[in-house]
């Protein structure tokens, strides 16, 4: 045979190599191991964790993913405040991973850190955790000076979805210097059910910054919040599309007949996105008066549009048997 | 019958420079779908042993060093 | 000479592939019942392999309640495979395909999600919302292999399968193949077998003429397919084969479905969108080609309409996940999505149920035609089942199996097809004075190209089987230098006989339908009359391939008039505006 060899079946034994006086043949080691025969691998990986080397803690941190037990969270935790960027970053990328919401109170302990890098890490981990204790501190993470902290604070509070944190949402919807910390707090009110959030999404669709606007003019849509009608009809005239695609697509959920003026215009914009939009809307608002415009539609160029007016002049139709 | 030997420019290059097959890494190896790599146990590096290349890159990704280049196979290029 | 001991294992359920529906089977087979052995064969090793060897950038076949309904789903699938459906295969599917989702989601798959944590759907099907991104799926062989590990799955890489072992009451008893890197002939008994092969992607040759740029990752060569015909099982609607929009000479996706929603389109030489919906079917590649054969031609993904930031966000998705050396073919190119439309191509032909519905035939739970064999995966015929589907099916077959050993009985194999296949599978290594395999290769899928590719013609079609046939004769001379040429000339009769049942199937339905996959120049119209119907290819008592139709079961939801009317009158005016 030639002078290879099947690589798995490579000589050197793994709790050997993981104790070896080469940090790249221990890294190696490190990495082999979520894929090794071993049964258990957590001490191994806990030993890795505090290894002398940065780059072997690293990898480490990486190949610790699924672990929930404590003191895998623990380390990583620790790790938060490694000397080595790429160790911190493995660190919090797998503690973003957690699934396990027992685990909240031990990242809870850290909410108190004040590093920006550790708190924002912990609460981008604590946010599919879900965790009701995790309230309080997200409410508070909303005032750090840190807009990275803000972001993953505001994020908390969304996938919470726990009424009490409405009101703080609503100011930082409006105020956040941060366009992020923005856009993520009004698309978090997508999870409120009545209209005290309209002024704050309604001053949204105002922002400064597009991505703001195109999140605002969605999350009404997605509340159902009849009051936005004429500010989402407002929304139609922006300078960005794509925040017209999303108001159009709110206003056919709305069912807005107000809009019908609006959504008509549309359906000559340059761009098909908001045409295939504005079409599907007028289907969902029902409204006869629609058919005119539509009609010139089933001449658009995209043949898409054209498929879609068909369907919506039907679903104008059987809304009106009369006719 | 009589066999050619042709030769052909391959897709997948390692740096030996950064190569640590030497010390035990097996990763471009073992990732390959195709089997197409080896290390060379003269040497201590990883090589591309056959030209038959999907170019979709777990040995390029997840090389620890960055030792592997993919290249589009030129045919393709 | 000497005959070195085959290497003799043994396992409850066997499941062959380990990519996408492989892994789920197998945990799935051992969360039903932690006591039964289930070992993962793999011929590449599971950590990096199958057709998401690299992830996968969105579901596109997602049915989450809110967004979409099973029945409307099924209905859809229905219209878009022309009517050939099982709608219990693909209901099946719709039902589950949210507890898919749940737990891939559990296990750590990133699905993108708005700042509340639900779900962000996007369209692109014709009526309902299936479209899920995700953005992190990069991740998702670390993520499966972390499951196989937790239940304690036996993963054995580098082992090709070449046949099923079948017992004297002709149920699956295992299965036989060797090791790509030693050479050594392995023999694995099981009670249940599942096959997850992915699709047969190396039918056809790409237009660059390299072997290995096929579109599906060339490890899927079709061994399922092979495998499943010879151990009797029944292959349904092979006919109708996969062809894809792609990047030409990339022969990747463009995935114009992913750049769909920001507003990027599949446009004729004059930017012009020409296509109805960038869902992939028969009907919208017939349109395809017909764009690209024309003075309008070729075709392009058009995305240089769109603003940067739009441009770049689309960059990331489309360059880290399914495919990320695209990349580089474009800079290489000096391709700039700003500047310049990307040109496109169509694909080679392929099996591939995932995308069309040429597979191996299976019911609702899996079952393939011979007991004990259970097929999930691009391979198994349930239509347009994508990623999802294969995760959804490798947990009923998981199941099912798990079941099937608890029922059953360990069977009696006859030892002679042991022997035989050993002596089959190790002649080319003996073989010192053949051609080798890639040489036989080039050949045969080229010929598959100049007979097979769509527009099929019956007399090139037999032209085409004689043209294999003599192939046939020289691959019994094939040469193998060392293992791993052996996979590769494993892998070439398993091509020939892919070639063979794509020919053989193509000829039987004497219509034309599901658009491209199945255009025949000298029977151009749809007749249903007589092929309304599965038509099912098999292996005959004598060892010949013959074709057998089957009637399409009753629908579980059919389609009212007025759902059939609204989709033939989407047609009429796409004609009308064609004129």
């Amino acid at each position: 045979m030639s002078n290879f060899q099947a690589a798995e079946s490579l000589p050197g034994d793994l709790t050997a190599r993981l104790a070896d006086a080469d940090a790249e043949v221990r890294r190696i080691a490190v990495m082999e191991l979520p894929y090794s025969d071993e049964d258990d691998i957590l001490p191994m990986l806990l030993t890795a964790l505090a290894d002398k080397d940065a780059l072997v803690r690293a990898e480490a941190a990486k190949a610790v993913e699924g672990f929930e037990e404590p003191e895998a969270v623990s380390a990583l935790l620790g790790l938060l405040h490694d000397p080595a960027e790429e160790t911190r970053r493995a660190a919090a990328d797998t503690l973003s991973e957690l699934k396990d919401d027992r685990n909240g109170d031990l990242l809870l302990q850290a909410v108190g850190d004040n590093d920006p890098f550790v708190l924002a890490a912990v609460f981008r981990a604590l946010r599919p955790l879900r965790v009701p204790g995790s309230l309080a501190p997200a409410l508070s993470g909303l005032d750090h000076p840190s807009p990275q902290v803000r972001r993953e604070a505001t994020g908390v509070l969304g996938y919470l979805k726990h009424a009490g944190s409405l009101g703080p949402l609503t100011r930082v919807a409006m105020n956040d210097p941060d366009t992020e910390v923005r856009r993520i707090a009004v698309g978090a009110l997508g999870f409120a059910t009545d209209v005290e959030v309209l002024p704050a999404l309604t001053h949204a669709l105002d922002d400064s910054s597009w991505q703001v606007r195109e999140e605002a003019a969605g999350t009404l849509g997605k509340l159902k919040l009849t009051g936005a009608v004429d500010h989402l009809i407002a929304a139609m005239g922006d300078r960005y599309w794509q925040v017209r695609v999303r108001a159009a697509r709110s206003l056919g959920r709305l069912k807005a007949v107000a809009a019908l003026e609006v959504l008509s215009a549309a359906l000559t914009h340059e761009i098909s996105n908001l045409r295939k939009e504005a079409v599907i809307a007028l289907g969902e608002v029902g409204d006869p008066r629609a058919i005119p415009a539509l009609e010139t539609a089933l001449k658009d160029p995209d043949p898409d549009v054209r498929k879609l007016t068909q369907l919506a002049l039907k679903q104008i139709q059987s809304a009106n048997p009369a006719r | 019958m009589t066999y050619a030997t042709q030769r052909t420019t391959v897709p997948v290059t390692v740096d030996e420079d950064k190569c640590i097959a030497h010390k035990g890494c097996t990763v471009c190896v073992d990732v390959c779908p195709l089997d197409l790599l080896a290390i060379d146990m003269l040497k201590g590096k990883a090589y591309m042993k056959y030209d038959e290349c999907w170019y979709c890159m777990p040995c390029e990704k997840d090389c620890p060093t960055g030792a592997v280049h993919v290249d589009i196979p030129y045919l393709l290029r | 000479m000497n005959i070195p001991e085959p290497l003799m294992m043994e396992t409850d359920i066997l499941v062959v592939g380990g990519g996408t529906a492989g892994p789920m089977a197998a945990v799935k087979a051992k969360e039903k019942n932690p006591k039964l052995r289930v070992m993962l064969l793999e011929k590449a090793n599971v950590k990096r392999s199958g057709a998401i060897s690299m992830g996968m950038d969105g579901l596109n076949n997602a049915v989450i309640p809110g967004h979409a309904t099973p029945e409307q789903y099924t209905k859809e699938i229905t219209i878009a495979n022309d009517g050939i459906v099982n709608q219990k295969t693909v209901y099946a599917y719709a039902t589950n395909s949210y507890r898919t989702i749940q737990e891939l989601d559990r296990w750590g798959v990133k699905f993108e999600k708005d700042e509340t944590g639900d779900y962000a759907m996007r369209k692109v099907h014709h009526l309902g919302t299936y479209v899920l991104p995700m953005p992190e799926g990069h991740h998702m062989k670390k993520i499966l292999y972390r499951q196989l590990k937790r239940t304690r799955v036996d993963v054995v890489n580098r082992v090709i399968g070449t046949r099923i072992i079948t017992d004297k009451q002709g149920r699956a008893a295992g299965l036989m193949g060797f090791d790509c890197r030693t050479g050594q002939f392995t023999v694995i008994r099981a009670r249940a077998v599942i096959l997850c092969c992915g699709a047969a992607g190396r039918i056809g040759l790409p237009s660059s003429g390299y072997l290995f740029g096929t579109y599906e990752n060339p490890t899927n060569a079709g061994d399922g397919y092979a495998m499943a015909y010879h151990a009797g099982a029944e292959l349904a609607n092979l006919e109708c084969f996969q062809i894809n929009p792609l990047i030409k000479d990339y022969n990747g996706p463009a995935c114009a479905y992913v750049t769909g929603p920001f507003g990027g389109y599949t446009a004729n030489s004059h930017g012009e969108r020409f296509i109805e919906c960038d869902y992939w079917s028969g009907q919208m590649m017939w349109e395809f080609y017909n764009e690209l054969q024309s003075g309008k031609g070729p075709v392009f993904l058009k995305l240089d309409h769109l603003a940067e930031e739009t441009i770049s966000n689309i960059e990331v998705i489309l360059h880290t996940n399914e495919r990320p050396s695209r990349g580089r073919f474009h800079d290489g190119r000096g391709t700039n999505y700003r500047q310049k439309m990307i040109e496109m191509h169509i694909s080679e032909i392929g099996f591939c149920s995932g995308h069309s519905a040429s597979g191996v035939w299976v019911n609702e739970k899996a079952e393939t035609t011979v007991p004990g064999l259970y097929a999930a995966g691009d391979m198994a015929s349930v239509p347009h089942n994508y990623m999802l589907g294969a995760f959804t099916y490798g947990w009923f077959a998981g199941e099912n199996a798990a079941q099937y050993c608890a029922d059953t009985a360990a069977g009696e194999v006859d030892q002679a097809q042991i022997a035989a296949e050993q002596a089959r599978v190790m002649a080319p290594l003996n073989c010192s004075n053949g051609i080798p395999p890639s040489q036989l290769e080039y050949k045969l899928r080229r010929m598959v190209n100049d007979y097979l590719q769509p527009p099929k013609v019956t007399r090139k079609m037999e032209l085409g089987l004689e043209r294999f046939a003599e192939i046939g004769e020289d691959i019994r001379h094939m040469t193998a230098a060392d293992p791993h040429e052996l996979m590769r000339a494993m892998e070439v009769q398993h091509i020939h006989d892919c070639a063979n049942m794509a020919a053989h199937a193509s000829l039987f339905r004497t219509e034309s339908r599901w658009g491209l996959y199945h255009y025949r120049a000298d029977f151009p119209q749809r007749n249903d009359e007589e092929w309304f119907t599965h038509c099912h290819l098999r292996k005959s008592a004598d060892g010949n391939m013959e074709s057998i139709k089957r009637p399409v079961e009753p629908y579980i939801l059919p389609l009212d008039d007025e759902e059939k009317t609204a989709y033939q009158r989407l047609r009429v005016v796409k004609e009308a505006a064609n004129v």
